[in-house]
């Protein structure tokens, strides 16, 4: 039995070749029956996303499975095997299993430690055992990599900081004021990063979520979209007091927020904390109000030097996760050669069993009639005779199963009495 | 004859007076009352009365009590009284109360013990007393140390915030919310407890020894502490001190607070003779 990987990621791809790579979702069922189809295959899955296309199969026989996966992602996305194959990486046993536990893991990502790949791999895996093209080995493998992934997850802080500009910005609120439930934002001005940012505090649970905007219809719009409530442009300045974190993405020229204005602000709230999030360019907030105790402002570049921070980060955790992966794979191995020996203990087993029923027959012409003790007697001699020749060969592939000599000893074992040879 | 009457509505005023203690008390440890109607109320009685025993001892003496430290004290504390009515009047500025209430009447309190009561009916009364003020007072700054902790950790993580970089050691400090919680408790408590001690030393030392222990520096101490104490809560109630302010003061607070319980340390011959 071979395990094959197949595929192409953002490593080795640019998005022309990944997008023209990729499996629709409701061609998937119909490409994984004709992956198996196709000769000397067993099992089979197909990992689809936006950064990577990845066949993954078991095959048994002589067929050159590489090759014939190569084929099939050609002919499934009508494409010449020429063109696709500067692009496609090849894993095979051993490198195949490290490459779906990193890939599960979220080290091969582009933002390493990001939490989607595990949810993609999840509905792949799904998909393949709906449609049956799952059924041993590479199932095994697959329900491995959720583990690994989840105990990467537990024992590294891979996930635990923000990588992106909006997340990073609800990362830092909730450093300033704990839980995000009650705090009050406005968002002035609409920009895209602004809309990302507003979604995610959303989601922490913020009590209400304002939006001004110099176009009145595009802040009722967004206002509609969070359940919040657009505010007069001219007017947003006397709301502030009452707020606790503001987004400015608005296009003005101008600071529209001085350090003047947010000390009166500050001290009609009476210095509770306000975090200033100003992502617009030119930048709508005067620099110098970071100063101002008990305001935190961050800019754009602020807010991407943190999230760099939290890259490298993850990238020194992802150091500690490979430790982590190398065991998983060596455990896995283990597992895996126990069961290979499994299958030449039965043989040997059925082959002795074989011999011993044979040799029973072609001699009961010769012995005569015997009586039923007689009868249970040869039977209890020879099949004691079988289980002391098998004896000592079984306790040994048994032992040395977990041992790189157990892979010799299983041929010198299969070659010595013969198996498989019918 | 008019001296006694006077000092008996002192002490009534004392009682009225305590009305907006607790008041002060239950805010600062952020309970919501409908009791500040009642309090103020009673504060305003209590000023009348003060009013009548002074006029009451410059009657029976013959002119205002001013030559000792408590017929000012008294005068003081009603012109305090007064100021407070007067400003809640014009401006309804009911945020001084946390402040004054208990100002006033730890002012009023000692005031009226410039005539000794006789001494204690049981020693072990005595004890216990000494025991109940000493463990308040040792809460109070057990909790003022909480939020000197709590405040540092403040000034630490609004760095790390302003700084805009992220050290790993310091992203395992509490985010700042949650520590400006802790503070405004521990505060609260540490102040409620201190003010508790004090009246209870108060009550005691007037007791065990009349009016000799006045002149006591480290009673002087321990009056400073608790001055310190509630000017820190008035400044975080009424103007929201915060961050570097809040901790500076939490941190003068401890250290007088430790210089007291240094000065006090001669107490534990009274428990043990």
């Amino acid at each position: 039995m071979k395990f094959i990987l197949t595929g192409l990621s953002h490593h080795t791809a640019p998005v022309e070749v990944r997008e023209r790579l990729a499996f629709e979702e409701k061609s998937l069922p119909d490409a994984l029956s004709r992956l198996t189809k196709r000769p000397g295959m067993v099992e089979g899955m197909i990992l689809s996303t936006c950064n990577r296309v990845e066949v993954a199969v078991t095959a048994e026989g002589d067929a050159d499975a590489r090759e014939s996966v190569e084929n099939f992602l050609a002919e499934a996305r009508s494409v010449e095997p020429a063109w696709v194959s500067p692009y496609l990486y090849h894993y095979n046993d051993q490198d195949a299993i490290r490459h779906m536990f990193r890939v599960a893991s979220s080290l091969d990502s582009m933002v390493v430690g990001e939490p989607q790949i595990l949810g993609q791999l999840k509905s792949a895996y799904s998909l393949a055992k709906e449609q049956g093209t799952l059924t041993g080995f590479l199932d095994q493998v697959v329900t491995r990599a959720f583990n690994v992934a989840k105990r990467i997850r537990t024992e590294t802080e891979i996930g635990s900081s923000a990588v992106s500009v909006s997340y990073a910005a609800v990362e830092l609120a909730r450093d300033i004021f704990g839980n995000l439930k009650g705090k009050r934002v406005l968002l002035v001005g609409a920009g895209e990063m602004a809309e990302a940012a507003a979604r995610h505090l959303s989601r922490a649970g913020v009590a209400e979520i304002y939006v001004t905007n110099r176009t009145r219809s595009r802040a009722d719009l967004l206002a509609e979209e969070f359940g919040g409530q657009a505010i007069d442009y001219e007017g947003f300045s006397n709301m502030l007091p009452e707020i606790d974190i503001i987004i400015a993405s608005s296009g003005a020229p101008h600071y529209i927020l001085t350090t003047g204005s947010m000390r009166e602000v500050m001290s009609r709230r009476r210095n509770r904390p306000m975090f200033l999030i100003d992502i617009a360019v030119p930048r709508n907030i005067e620099p110098a109000v970071n100063k101002m105790e008990g305001v935190f402002l961050y800019d754009i570049d602020d807010l991407g030097r943190v999230v760099k921070d939290n890259l490298q980060t993850r990238k020194n955790v992802a150091e500690q996760a490979e430790e982590i992966i190398n065991e998983e794979v060596q455990r896995m191995l283990v597992r895996l050669k126990t069961r290979e020996v499994a299958p030449t203990i039965v043989e040997l087993q059925e082959h002795l069993e074989h011999v011993r029923s044979a040799e029973i027959e072609r001699l009961r012409s010769k012995l005569g009639a015997l009586s039923l003790q007689q009868e249970e007697a040869i039977e209890a001699i020879t099949r004691g005779i079988v289980n002391k020749i098998a004896h000592a060969p079984i306790t040994e592939l048994r032992r040395k199963a977990n041992d790189p000599e157990g892979i010799a000893l299983m041929g010198t074992i299969r070659k010595l009495f013969r198996l498989g040879e019918n | 004859m008019m001296a006694d009457t006077s000092t008996f509505w002192l002490r009534v005023t004392v009682l009225l007076y305590a009305f907006g203690l607790i008041q002060s008390l239950l805010s600062i440890l952020g309970r919501k009352t409908n009791f500040y109607g009642l309090a103020l109320a009673m504060f305003r009685v209590g000023v009348v009365l003060h009013g009548v025993a002074i006029v009451e001892a410059a009657m029976a003496h013959g002119q205002l009590q001013v030559e000792n430290f408590y017929g000012t004290l008294n005068i003081c504390a009603f012109l305090v009284a007064l100021l407070f009515l007067l400003v809640d009047w014009k401006y309804r500025f009911a945020s001084t109360s946390v402040a004054l209430f208990p100002l006033v009447f730890l002012m009023t309190l000692v005031a009226q013990m410039e005539r000794p009561v006789s001494t204690w009916s049981d020693e072990r009364m005595r004890d216990a007393w000494l025991i109940v003020h000493i463990i308040l007072v040792l809460a109070g700054y057990a909790a003022l140390l909480l939020t000197a902790v709590s405040a540092s950790f403040y000034l630490v993580q609004e760095r790390r915030l302003k700084s805009k970089s992220t050290p790993s050691m310091l992203e395992k400090l509490p985010p700042l919310g949650t520590l400006d919680k802790v503070i405004s408790s521990s505060m609260g408590f540490g102040f409620v407890f201190i003010t508790l001690g004090v009246i209870c030393g108060v009550l005691w030392a007037f007791v065990e020894l009349g009016t000799s222990w006045l002149g006591n520096a480290s009673i002087t101490l321990s009056f400073i502490t608790w001055g310190l104490c509630l000017l820190m809560i008035f400044m975080r109630v009424s103007a929201g001190w915060r961050g570097r302010k809040a901790a500076v003061m939490a941190l003068v607070v401890l250290g007088c607070g430790a210089m007291t319980w240094i000065a006090h340390a001669g107490l534990r011959p009274v428990l043990m003779p």
